[in-house]
């Protein structure tokens, strides 16, 4: 098996002859170091939450961004290699707008992220003998949250392009006990505040540090307010409520 | 015999003459035009369509140039079929309306010679009319007539549509939107007129009619006073039909 | 990502030198999608390299031919006849920025329209207004309100009115020569206060406190010079813009039918109204803050003394 790999890992446009691609596969193995994330979607709209590593008393955790806004109807929460997400994130923004700009009316969540996974795909690619544009897969996985006319949805990218519609979904180094809790506590008329509940109590069981304000972060994608990262305020709010 | 000095220019234009028109109503929209096509003096042809059916929610008329026309309806539907793929589902009125604006524009150096005018149902359900300039600015209005007859055609919509320089009967209000039967009425009287008076103008008219989802538009008409094809191509969404009529041919 | 750095810095010495290689671009192209538009990038859009392209004629002189299809000025029989003419005011005062536009677009000496909204709504706290070419306007303004929203997102904080009137500017200058015709103001209320910034085709822009553009806007500068100080109150500055609008719709052909008033804030712009000139004339404006009360016509003002309007009872 290693010998194998050895031969076949290096190149990212190189299938081995398990028909495996090994780079985008570390890429994925990437994710699960990055801080646990966690996304829930309700009928009353999208909620995700993140994990902040504050490894330092010095370190401004208020920098730490690992939740950003794609457009007043789309959010975004990351988890792995952070610096990529920026580039795809950019791309979101920027094919929304143009969405907008061309149709006169919100990009839909599928097309947003099927526009991010497209862009995944293109490493190794080469243009018209130019150089290729990126030369490695994007090491991070994306929860994009957003609403539309099919009202609210999460989704799920990865490195390798796929994207998976979830009723709740965990990424990073916690998600596979936080993906078991959310299958336990998950249900189909959640309203926001059981699931902003739910998200916390997940990030709770799988955080080594003790839960506060500083270390999680929480935004709400919703039909009346769209898109917004919930203040230390709210967050101390629901805190003290678990 | 001496050269006198010639001028040569790019010249890719031509007028080929017709008018458009497309009214709005509450829940449909009726968007016509001549079929005549012309250039100068002579009739090229008695039956070359203007108006175009884009989705069942969406006709558009094109007038001008026919070459430029034609070629503009083929990129549009091209690019609805793209919108289908990509993000599957048709495109909004309103959606149309701005991508023509775009298509327009990126020929901002080389218009197409075209007055577009976009009839159809918008999401929520009205009846709606965009007019455009070859170079893309728009609006939505109720009513709109553009082409060769344009300044006989308007005139008369602004009067019947608009009640424009109509003061209403002691004790009444002009209503706030026509119902079909009066709206076609309008529409044929606008080309009848038109084609007395313009030379441009005349042979058949085509009619289209777009109603939306459970309009009951369709109701105070006479059976026998149109002739309806249906044109729909999808159940239970909104409805085109289109009504042929003729109009003198000299 | 920094495509507005490459866009700017263009080393083409002319203008003429730039179209050939847009012209170059298209003909390889030949529309303004590329190959990569059959795929996923279907229906996201012609831009999504974010600089739009634009076809252009494969001929010696592009802008002379355009300008010799659409200039109805110096050829009243050319065919493409592109909206024109206008009249436009804004000036800031101690209660914000009034806008206000007329509602009239003429092809030729054919009145196309007399509902044109020549109010761009760019985003919440911005405003452009339309003079010239109305789809030039229509497109820039809507293309900048996309990029102001960017910003936004990309800065976690609003763009400046300077920041965008500039980004309009430069890229208009970078089309110099080709015909675009636009005349603008870039109103709003960012860090500094309300502010207006003037903005045309040919790459002018100014900052200041009271602007008219347009075919009207001698005489709407006439009322609005001559009514116009700081200290206005909300009232007496929406007045002062209706009433210079109306001016100018009453003496100047191209301008007229309706008036557009906007008022921009400190928590963004509020529409105050549409008015009708011809009412305006006869009614004034209304049951409405600063009306006079009378029409603004001057019919008021020579009624019995003037030999065509004698008093009523000579009359009889």
């Amino acid at each position: 098996m290693f010998l194998t790999r050895s031969e076949y890992d290096r190149g990212v446009n190189t299938f081995s002859p398990e028909g495996r691609l090994f780079q985008v596969e570390y890429a994925i193995e990437a994710i699960k170091l990055g801080s646990t994330t966690v996304g829930i979607k309700t009928p009353e709209g999208v909620v995700l939450g993140v994990e902040k590593r504050v490894q330092s008393p010095l370190l401004e955790s208020s920098s730490i961004e690992k939740i950003m806004e794609i457009d007043r109807h789309l959010g975004c929460a990351m988890s792995g290699l952070t610096a990529d997400a920026r580039t795809m994130i950019d791309h979101a923004r920027v094919t929304a707008q143009n969405h907008a700009f061309t149709y006169d009316e919100n990009i839909k969540v599928e097309s947003v992220t099927q526009a991010v996974c497209d862009l995944a795909l293109r490493f190794g690619e080469s243009v018209h003998d130019e150089e290729a544009m990126m030369s490695r897969p994007f090491g991070v996985a994306l929860l994009i949250a957003g609403i539309d006319e099919k009202g609210p949805q999460l989704y799920h990218t990865d490195p390798s392009g796929t994207f998976i519609r979830y009723e709740a979904k965990a990424i990073g180094s916690g998600s596979e006990a936080a993906q078991g809790e959310l299958q336990d506590k998950w249900h189909k008329q959640m309203t926001l505040k059981e699931a902003h509940i739910l998200t916390l109590r997940v990030l709770k069981q799988v955080m080594e540090e003790k839960l506060d304000q500083h270390n999680v972060q929480l935004a709400q994608v919703t039909p009346g307010s769209g898109f917004e990262i919930l203040d230390e305020a709210r967050l101390k709010a629901i805190i003290e409520e678990m | 015999m001496t050269q006198q000095p010639q001028q040569h220019a790019f010249n890719p234009y031509t007028e080929n003459g017709g008018t458009i028109l497309a009214i709005a109503g509450a829940d449909f929209t009726v968007i016509a035009g001549d079929t005549r096509q012309s250039e100068g003096y002579s009739i090229q042809t008695r039956y070359a369509p203007k108006v175009f059916k884009l989705t069942d929610k969406a006709v558009l008329a094109v007038n001008g140039f026919a070459a430029d026309g034609n070629m503009f309806v083929k990129k549009v539907k091209q690019r609805l079929e793209w919108y289908r793929h990509a993000h599957a589902k048709d495109m909004p009125i309103r959606s149309i309306a701005r991508l023509i604006q775009t298509m327009l524009y990126a020929r901002r150096f080389f218009p197409y010679y075209v007055y577009n005018i976009l009839g159809g149902i918008e999401e929520d359900g009205t009846g709606a009319v965009y007019s455009f300039d070859p170079v893309g600015s728009y609006e939505r209005e109720a009513c709109r007539a553009a082409g060769a007859a344009q300044a006989l055609v308007q005139p008369f919509l602004d009067n019947q549509i608009y009640f424009k320089n109509q003061t209403p009967a002691p004790g009444t209000v002009f209503p706030q939107h026509l119902p079909l039967s009066t709206v076609l009425e309008i529409v044929i009287d606008s080309f009848t007129g038109a084609t007395e008076r313009h030379i441009e103008v005349g042979d058949g008219l085509e009619m289209y009619v777009v109603l939306s989802k459970n309009s009951n538009a369709l109701q105070g008409l006479r059976a026998d006073a149109h002739s309806f094809q249906e044109v729909t191509s999808t159940a239970d969404g909104e409805r085109v039909f289109v009504i042929r009529r003729d109009l003198k041919k000299d | 990502m920094n495509s507005l750095v490459q866009r700017f810095s263009t080393s083409s010495s002319t203008p003429l030198a730039a179209l050939h290689k847009a012209a170059k671009v298209v003909t390889e192209e030949d529309d303004d999608f590329s190959d990569a538009a059959w795929g996923s990038e279907a229906g996201f859009g012609n831009i999504a390299k974010g600089v739009p392209s634009f076809a252009v004629p494969a001929v010696a002189d592009p802008t002379a031919f355009l300008r010799l299809h659409t200039d109805d000025h110096a050829d009243p029989s050319c065919r493409i006849k592109i909206q024109h003419g206008t009249t436009t005011l804004a000036f800031r005062f101690k209660g914000g920025v009034i806008v206000a536009v007329d509602s009239r677009a003429t092809a030729g000496s054919y009145i196309a329209s007399g509902t044109v909204k020549k109010v761009i709504e760019i985003n919440p706290y911005l405003l452009g207004t339309m003079a010239g070419g109305a789809a030039d306007c229509q497109y820039w303004e809507t293309y900048l309100g996309m990029h102001c929203r960017l910003h936004e997102l990309r800065n976690k904080e609003r763009i400046s009115v300077s920041a965008a009137s500039k980004f309009l500017s430069n890229l208009v200058y970078s089309y110099k020569g080709m015909g675009l015709s636009m005349g603008t103001m870039i109103c709003g209320w960012d860090k500094t206060g309300p502010s207006i910034f003037y903005v045309d085709s040919d790459g002018t822009r100014l900052k200041g406190d009271l602007f008219s553009v347009g075919s009207g806007s001698t005489f709407a500068y006439g009322v609005l010079d001559q009514g116009y100080h700081w200290d206005l109150t909300d009232e007496e500055a929406q007045e002062l813009g209706r009433r210079s609008i109306y001016a100018a719709g009453h003496r100047d052909a191209f301008s007229g039918n309706t008036v557009n008033l906007y008022h921009v804030k400190e928590h963004g712009w509020e529409f105050i109204g549409n008015y009708d000139v011809n009412k305006l004339h006869y009614d004034g404006p209304g049951n409405v803050a600063g009306s006079p009360g009378h029409g603004y016509g001057y019919d008021i003002r020579v009624e019995g003394l003037s030999s065509a309007n004698p008093p009523v009872a000579a009359a009889a």
